[in-house]
């Protein structure tokens, strides 16, 4: 049987796939009955400082076939609820706390109060509207100065592993890369949501309660796929520092685990998959992948890693 | 940041063609995997005045809809113009998931009935039948006729089905009665008079009392409680559940209920105690009916994709099942 386990900075794991931020992470109870499948580790819901209401629905449909739309807002318990539940409860899987914020005092200030509760690692949610006049218009992960300024705050202030989650909505995504890994980030997520807006003709308005949404699931792979391609290539070519990479975007099998793995990613994430799975989808999809090595003879993640970025070394 | 329906600077809509292009719409949304999974509006045929403050909102659906929807399975249900509606509003939930409580399938009596009025031959219709609990199913009970409601779904589990010679006891508190008729309508449907059925209906006061005509007309008995005395007997369902679940210990006998988690706990409990099957149509609000939130728990399942059918034995194990909390939310 292949091995597919994979240690990266604060995730230990059995396997390379773990729940995607905001899909039932929200939670203790949420959070346990992810722990108790068979995923590999778990992305917290994002918590930001204070509690969040969610958006009037409809927050979440599935517009056509495997196109998910969603505007949750944000929905979260707040950095104080949230230490209570890290401090009173033991996870049987690695756990990535995910943390959002205005600006980079905002990070820092839940950064440091669940770390105090024991958060072993955190991923920093970039994909949020910047509080600071000037550049509102724009989300923090679209500006690499912001990104910077989030990312050097929370590394000076704590020393547990880093990952920053980066957004497809810019032209160039290894700039994003780089200005979060000079700060200090170990590792990278990607993607978070593809900006997105659906309209129903009959109602003439969006469908979505929020009006503007993002997009996943299956149909945003092969853009994710992209921008994991683009990070890693980039990584070889020593134009930005290699770190390990958590590939996000629409997967939904063992293949499409495997199709990230070989752009470059060290391990992945599943949000969507749960809608047409629930927790059970991480065990199909790791009996998948399993078999799909054992056929090909990859011994475990490692052999697999990077290996379809051989035919774009010579892309410029 | 307000939403209106569509400009009225639109040419007169033949409803009667629009209610039959929607009702295509859903058709083809629906076939693939029997599901609407994104919201589709629909023009309302008809309002029903069921009681003050309740309405059934009749919207027309293609045939197979109709006629695989199963009792309990709910609908996402979304009113694209709430007027107090707007972005980012707290507390303001403007989609909530609502059971069926009455089909109308082309050539029924019931449905001949309709066509007589309307003129709109062969076609099915869904009804939801809302109670005015709060500010998103309070804008619903005031919609008329050509309003638009929205609707995604079938999602989630539905009561198991009943075989010839069992007997099916049903137990409600207020709006729960929905489920409950379509669960009676099903087994009358599908055996005839090879199921006998068994009804309590309870509600605060005769004032409330709804779906009563249409469940006598299918229940062998129907024992009515008020909680004031003011129609039937007065107390909680319970005060006459035992009296009916005394008769049955052969086994075959199958309880469903539905209605606010403190009258089902004991309900449940009763059936447990006699050694009846039992299972509960759970009333909470769900933020998503897609799995992704997780804000729907009971115990370790997800009421959304596990519910809102769920077995009364297990659910009486869950420390989280019986208090109130969810019942204003699920059907506000
Ligand atoms: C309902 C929903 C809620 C989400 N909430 C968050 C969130 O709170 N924080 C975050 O970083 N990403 C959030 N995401 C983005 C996912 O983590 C993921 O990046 C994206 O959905 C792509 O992966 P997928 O196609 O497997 O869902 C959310 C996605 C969905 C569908
Ligand atoms: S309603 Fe959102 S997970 Fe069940």
């Amino acid at each position: 049987m292949p091995d597919l386990s994979v240690g990266l900075p604060g995730l230990v794991m059995h396997n390379p796939l773990m729940l995607a931020s905001g899909v039932q992470g929200g939670s203790a109870r949420a959070l346990q009955r992810v722990a108790a499948s068979d995923a590999g580790g778990m992305v917290t819901k994002s918590i930001g400082p204070v509690p969040r209401e969610m958006y009037p629905g409809p927050v979440c449909v599935e517009a056509m076939d495997s196109v998910v739309l969603n505007a949750m807002g944000l929905p979260n318990p707040g950095a104080d609820v949230f230490a209570e539940i890290l401090s009173n409860e033991n996870f049987s899987k690695p756990l990535l706390v995910s943390i959002f914020g205005g600006c980079a005092e905002e990070y820092v200030e839940v950064a440091k109060k669940l770390d105090d509760a024991g958060a072993s690692a955190f991923e920093l949610n970039l994909s949020c509207p910047h509080s600071k006049p000037g550049s509102r218009a724009l989300i923090i992960g679209q500006q690499a100065k912001s990104i910077h300024d989030v990312v050097s705050a929370v590394r000076d202030a704590v020393d547990a592993p880093l990952y920053a989650k980066l957004t497809p909505n810019t032209t160039d995504i290894t700039i994003e890369a780089k200005a979060a890994l000079e700060a200090g980030a170990d590792g990278l997520s990607l993607i978070n949501t593809v900006s997105a807006i659906e309209v129903d003709p009959y109602a003439g308005r969006p469908v979505i309660g929020n009006l503007l949404c993002g997009l996943s699931g299956p149909a945003i792979r092969p853009i994710a796929q992209r921008k994991v391609a683009e990070i890693a290539l980039s990584m070889r070519r020593g134009e930005i520092p290699s770190a390990p990479i958590l590939g996000i975007g629409g997967i939904n099998t063992g293949l499409d685990v495997a199709r990230f793995v070989m752009l470059g990613a060290s391990a992945v994430q599943i949000g969507s998959a749960l809608i047409w799975g629930d927790v059970e989808k991480f065990k199909e999809i790791s009996v998948e992948l399993s078999e799909f090595m054992d056929l090909n003879g990859y011994r475990d993640i490692s052999s697999m890693q990077g290996i379809a970025l051989d035919s774009l070394e010579g892309l410029s | 940041m307000s939403l209106r329906a569509p400009p009225h600077n639109r040419l007169p809509l033949d409803m009667s063609r629009l209610s039959d292009a929607c009702s295509l719409r859903l058709a083809l949304s629906f076939e693939p995997r029997k599901l609407i999974s994104a919201p589709i509006p629909l023009p309302l045929v008809e309002v029903q005045f069921e009681a003050e403050g309740i309405a059934t909102l009749w919207v027309q659906v293609p045939n197979s809809m109709a006629t695989q929807y199963r009792p309990g399975q709910y609908f996402m249900c979304w009113n694209p113009y709430d007027s107090t509606g707007g972005m980012s509003r707290p507390h303001f939930h403007s989609e909530k998931p609502y059971s069926v409580g009455d089909i109308r399938v082309g050539h029924s009596h019931a449905h001949q009935l309709v066509e007589a009025e309307t003129g709109r031959q062969g076609r099915d219709f869904l009804g939801f039948t809302i109670k005015d609990l709060g500010r998103q199913s309070g804008e619903l009970t005031r919609l008329s006729v050509g309003d638009w409601l929205a609707i995604r779904g079938p999602f989630g589990t539905a009561f198991p089905q009943m075989n010839a010679g069992e007997r099916l006891v049903l137990v409600s508190g207020g709006i729960g009665s929905t489920p409950m008729h379509m669960a009676a309508r099903e087994a009358r449907h599908r055996l005839g008079d090879d199921v006998r059925i068994e009804a309590i209906m309870g509600f605060r006061n005769a004032e409330e009392s709804h779906y009563v005509s249409r469940m006598e007309s299918i229940c062998d008995s129907l024992r009515i409680t008020t909680d004031d005395g003011s129609l039937g007997t007065q107390g909680f369902p319970t005060a006459l559940l035992p009296e009916l679940l005394g008769n049955y210990h052969d086994g075959r006998t199958v309880l469903l209920t539905c209605g606010p988690e403190p009258m089902m706990l004991p309900v449940l409990q009763m059936a447990v105690d006699s050694a009846i099957k039992c299972y509960a149509a759970m009333e909470r609000y769900l933020p998503c009916s897609m799995a992704v939130c997780g804000l729907c728990m009971v115990g370790d399942r997800l009421i959304c994709k596990d519910g809102p059918v769920m077995d009364g034995d297990w659910l009486l194990q869950q420390d989280d099942f019986g208090s109130s909390h969810g019942h204003w939310a699920a059907v506000g």
